[in-house]
């Protein structure tokens, strides 16, 4: 009853207004004249420098420093009055990140403008054609700004696809202040790192019951990957062999450093639940005082160091991953680029921003406030960033010396095959290594020869 | 008269053919076609990151890799051990749930509804939540087990065995609803007068259940049988949230394994006859339900 009575009253009160709407729209559409008017009048006082108002759609992942982004963000607007930037947010995980943003490229949408490129990714979007080439914008000398290693990733076949945004590579960070109580110097090759780990968690039984010596990613994904390939690399192995064209994984050095994993890591160095871990889930265990030392990328020792989210905050000191042998040491190259979607309408403000967000300025701004490793060189000579962020002093080394995965267009399917095999390794008691790595070294081997571009 | 009746015939089927070509044409472009598509995809090598290399039309061959990739006979086997472990389940637990919410009771609509949670809360929410609660840290299951003996904690999900039986677990939590509201309809349907026939005859709780519900509720239970089976078939988001088919391809299921080669690393021939031979397992299993629900329905009548 209710709803009729409602329904029969909108016509009623309707019908005055009726009347007096085409006084108020002529009024409006008179002040909307003269307002257009008045908009062009300046204009033409402006001259023809006042580009007319795009919008740049920047797909990006969920950043851990909103704020930060923001902020950087804001003020590119304000330098660029004509320019707003829309964010697309993406998951955080770089597959799914990947999955989301190729589907777009895919299918050559255009509300793609700028977008973030891990440098495994290189490779296939040059060849699918989805990265604009950037040789032209980012020149030579512009090149020389960075360090050395985060440029290669950004070429492919004589071209540059990106420009750097932040460079990563795997740490060990440790409990400075536990080494220090048992007496113990930085380990400098693995054998000593479990024989320091065994003697402090023996040592912290009673006071903390589930201390482990280590903790890093071994959840069948991506990470797994770069976890992997630097004990294959500490162990003096490789994953593909030095022209690319073929796996090694059953070669000794890279069985050897497997099968280390199996027997000395997982389940004794590390609690078997790392083979659930992700960067988040090991970090939390080393935050929350559970692990003497811990794999994770140079974003980590912020959020180590932060006292409202880490119980060892203060205690913490960040080295290079040591090898087999001393000296040795490796790290697995990661981090992520600016690239320019093929199909976006608006490259020169696209071009820009990247310019405006790899500024010295910016990186400076990120490295102080969001942990961030900056990619270019002079800020890890930088007196005001090395006092808010020390330990670019000792990342310098290892950023500059990093080892790339596989470059390959087809390097997703690649990865698969390697995210099997080192799960499989790792998780089953009882398998045959040498076999299991033949049989992939065949699929990949495979694989490369079948997606081989002859030139 | 004979050509009057033509005609007339003629429109008739006109009529009806005009009736029907709308929701023909819908499912021909948005069933026929896709799969159609896929088939037509399926024989060639398309690799995404390869554009150079061209769509090469190879016949039968990304089939012939498929028989013989490892990974795929390990997805087809964990396919379809969840398959048969999940819907046995299910089926057993709302066969349970639904004999419960069919009796009177005070509040049973409140239980009703209580019951349809987990069925409502979406898969990929429901995913997360279990694996919360076998998290080795601060998960539920270890709480309940080891109390404050935080030492015995055992990390489930990183045993290959213990992860798969907890995708089945979560998948007969979440599911087992639904087969119980089949299942409740066809309780429903069964005359009352046959159990108080029964109860006249004086023939006990468990006789009445054996000889009277179950063989009515044949049809209901095929037909839970029916979308448990088909829907178990294409389990991808607990897999996807929970294990990423870890730990060492445990958890890996076809389904996973052709978003994976399709979506991830863009290789649309492989991933097309994945999806192609997932899509011709589901058709021969729902033909030869059908056929069995048929005939069961056939028989239900005669008698």
């Amino acid at each position: 009853m209710r709803w009729i009575s409602s329904r029969q009253r909108i016509p009623r009160s309707a019908e005055p207004s009726c009347v007096a709407v085409p006084r108020w729209i002529w009024l409006l559409i008179f002040l909307l004249a003269g307002m257009g008017l008045g908009q062009a009048a300046i204009r033409m006082d402006a001259g023809p420098e006042q580009p007319p108002p795009i919008t740049l759609r920047f797909v990006s992942w969920k950043p851990d420093h909103p704020r930060v982004w923001d902020e950087a963000l804001a003020e590119f607007t304000t330098s660029h009055p004509h320019i707003s930037v829309v964010r697309e947010l993406a998951p955080h995980s770089s597959t799914a990140y990947h999955d989301l943003l190729t589907q777009k490229l895919k299918n050559r949408d255009a509300t793609v403008d700028v977008f973030f490129m891990d440098v495994i990714w290189v490779p296939e979007f040059a060849e699918a054609g989805w990265a604009r080439p950037l040789d032209q914008q980012f020149t030579a000398a512009m090149r020389e700004e960075f360090l050395p290693a985060t440029i290669e990733v950004t070429q492919y076949s004589d071209h540059l696809y990106g420009v750097p945004s932040r460079i990563d590579a795997g740490l060990l960070y440790y409990r400075s202040d536990l080494l220090t109580k048992y007496g113990f110097a930085p380990p400098t090759t693995w054998d000593e790192l479990s024989r320091q780990a065994e003697t402090i968690v023996a040592g912290e039984g009673s006071a903390n019951p589930t201390l482990r010596g280590y903790t890093a990613q071994f959840k069948q994904y991506e990470g797994l990957v770069c976890n992997m390939l630097e004990f294959i690399d500490g162990h003096g192995g490789s994953l593909l062999t030095a022209d690319g064209r073929y796996s090694t994984l059953a070669k000794p050095e890279a069985l050897a450093a497997v099968q280390f994993v199996h027997d000395r890591v997982i389940g004794r160095l590390a609690s078997r639940a790392a083979l659930t871990y992700q960067e988040p889930e090991s970090l939390s265990v080393f935050l929350q005082g559970h692990a003497v030392f811990h794999r994770n990328w140079p974003y980590a020792w912020e959020l180590a160091n932060n006292r409202s989210r880490s119980t060892v905050a203060g205690q913490v000191a960040v080295m290079p991953l040591p090898g087999f042998t001393p000296g040795r040491t490796a790290a697995a190259l990661g981090g992520w680029l600016y690239g320019i979607s093929a199909y976006s309408q608006h490259s020169g403000e696209a071009w820009a921003l990247i310019e405006f967000l790899s500024s010295e300025a910016m990186q400076k701004k990120f490295a102080q406030e969001a942990g961030i490793a900056p990619s270019r060189r002079i800020l890890f000579s930088d007196p005001d960033l090395l006092v808010a962020a020390p330990q670019l002093r000792n990342h310098f080394a290892v950023l500059r010396s990093a080892t790339a995965r596989p470059r390959s267009p087809v390097y997703p399917a690649v990865s698969h095959l390697l995210q099997r095999y080192f799960s499989r390794a790792l998780a089953i008691d009882g398998l045959d290594l040498a076999q299991e790595a033949a049989i992939t070294d065949a699929h990949i081997d495979r694989l490369l020869a079948l997606t081989r571009v002859t030139p | 008269m004979s050509r009057a009746a033509s005609i007339l015939q003629r429109r008739e089927s006109l009529a009806a053919w005009s009736m029907v070509a709308p929701a023909l044409l819908v499912t021909m472009v948005f069933a026929l076609y896709p799969v159609l598509d896929s088939l037509w995809l399926s024989l060639h090598h398309i690799f995404i990151g390869v554009p150079q290399l061209g769509s090469p039309f190879v016949g039968l061959d990304n089939y012939l890799t498929l028989i013989l990739d490892p990974v795929a006979q390990q997805a087809l086997v964990v396919t379809l051990a969840f398959v048969v472990l999940s819907t046995v389940l299910e089926l057993a637990c709302g066969l349970i749930i639904a004999l419960v919410i069919h009796e009177r009771f005070q509040g049973r609509g409140l239980v009703r509804a209580a019951i349809l949670i987990p069925w409502a809360i979406p898969t990929a929410v429901a995913s997360q939540l279990w694996r919360y609660i076998f998290n080795d840290q601060y998960g539920l299951a270890n709480l309940l087990l080891f109390g404050e003996r935080v030492t015995d904690y055992i990390p489930w999900l990183a045993y290959p065995s213990a992860a798969f039986a907890i995708v089945v677990l979560a998948d007969v939590w979440k599911t087992s609803s639904f087969a119980a509201l089949l299942i409740l309809a066809g309780l429903q349907v069964i005359p009352g007068d046959l159990y108080d026939a029964a109860r006249v005859d004086g023939a006990s709780l468990w006789q009445r259940f054996r000889h009277i519900t179950l063989p009515l509720l044949k049809p209901a239970l095929l037909l839970a049988l029916l979308f448990r089976t088909m829907d178990a078939f294409r389990v991808f988001d607990l897999v996807f949230v929970m294990t990423q088919g870890g730990p060492g391809d445990a958890t890996q299921v076809l389904q996973f394994y052709g978003y994976q080669t399709l979506f991830t690393e863009g290789r649309i021939g492989y991933g097309s006859a994945i999806s192609v031979a997932v899509f011709l397992m589901i058709l021969a299993l729902s033909l030869t339900y059908l056929r069995a629900i048929g005939s069961s329905l056939l028989e239900r009548r005669r008698t």
